[in-house]
């Protein structure tokens, strides 16, 4: 994507995405806040357009809970498929969730490892493959894998979501190297997903040339949730705006920044 | 009679429909999502469709999730 970086205009840089123009290049993830009536106000101080939530069975103890009663009108809904172990599942889940009303929109996440949360991406391809068929926006959480990422892409995937480290672990971009290569090599937007637990970290993932990046846990656990979104929504805009304005090179040895003649001493 | 909600066995009266469950059960119905017998069962369906004895219904909402 590089090639592309100088036909970018700052001023007009939307993310087109499923036939959105998205402006905000921050995603949001809804789970582990203490309450729901939060989750208004992180929203509106994350700017986010896209929002993420898991369907699940209703608990009988609280029936009226929904997080979509939650939700600012306008915001794109990104059902998750997380509980799902195979493709088949995560189908279901997926048609589960668009007949709930929810758009047309999908987050692929197909997990069988319970220790590390670390997605199938083999299942991954699967259930995109058949949901793209069926006219879903697809994008899939997935390993950083090149060879996988080429086939989620061929498959029809609006974007690819890679993990930056476990799900909830706020450990930042342990998988950088990887990430940078999909970037690189793959057309379509890289969103990093999981593992981003500091606003230096999405910022870092912005500077690299990711198309956006979806936080949940880092500020949904964090001391001051709604702070905490508004600092993810500056650290994204300022991440994508250094990338765009290209980075200087990196040097080993010292280049002195102010000149090296006309010093007082000198004659 | 007997059917299965969400993975546990419920008593529910005869003649019940799917609409009735959910309203008894003070389900919020915006935005809820019924499976019945492993097929979604859209909303339009949901006040014409009675129950049957062993019929398997998942009923599904959204929560907060990343």
């Amino acid at each position: 994507m590089n090639d592309t970086i100088q036909s970018v205009n700052p001023s007009d840089d939307s993310l087109l995405i499923g036939g959105a123009n998205l402006h905000s290049r921050l995603f949001v993830g809804t789970g582990k806040f203490s309450s729901h009536e939060i989750v208004p106000q992180v929203l509106e101080a994350s700017g986010s357009q896209v929002v993420t939530m898991a369907l699940r069975r209703v608990d009988w103890k609280n029936p009226q809970e929904n997080i979509l009663n939650y939700m600012p009108p306008n915001t794109i809904l990104l059902p998750n498929t997380s509980g799902a172990r195979t493709a088949e599942e995560a189908v279901r889940i997926a048609r589960l969730a668009q007949a709930a009303g929810c758009g047309n929109w999908v987050k692929i996440e197909v997990v069988q490892d319970q220790r590390y949360l670390l997605p199938d991406n083999w299942e991954t391809l699967r259930a995109t493959e058949q949901l793209v068929k069926e006219g879903f926006v697809v994008l899939p959480y997935m390993s950083p894998d090149l060879g996988a990422a080429r086939r989620l892409q061929d498959a029809g995937a609006s974007a690819i979501m890679p993990l930056g480290a476990p799900i909830g672990s706020n450990r930042g971009l342990q998988t950088k190297e990887l990430i940078r290569i999909l970037i690189e090599e793959i057309s379509l937007p890289i969103i990093v997903d999981a593992g981003i637990g500091r606003p230096s970290e999405a910022a870092e993932a912005m500077e690299m040339g990711a198309a956006a990046v979806l936080v949940n846990t880092a500020i949904a656990t964090a001391g001051d949730p709604v702070f905490m979104a508004q600092a993810f929504r500056l650290a994204v805009t300022a991440g994508r705006m250094g990338y765009l304005a290209g980075p200087g090179e990196r040097r080993i040895e010292a280049a002195a920044s102010s000149p090296l003649t006309g010093f007082l001493q000198e004659g | 009679m007997q059917i299965v909600v969400n993975g546990e066995a419920q008593e529910i009266p005869l003649e019940c429909t799917v609409f009735q469950l959910l309203t008894d059960n003070a389900v919020t119905l915006k935005a809820a999502v019924v499976e019945l017998n492993g097929k979604i069962l859209k909303q339009e369906h949901w006040q014409s469709t009675l129950l049957q004895a062993d019929d398997r219904l998942e009923i599904l909402i959204f929560m907060g999730g990343g």
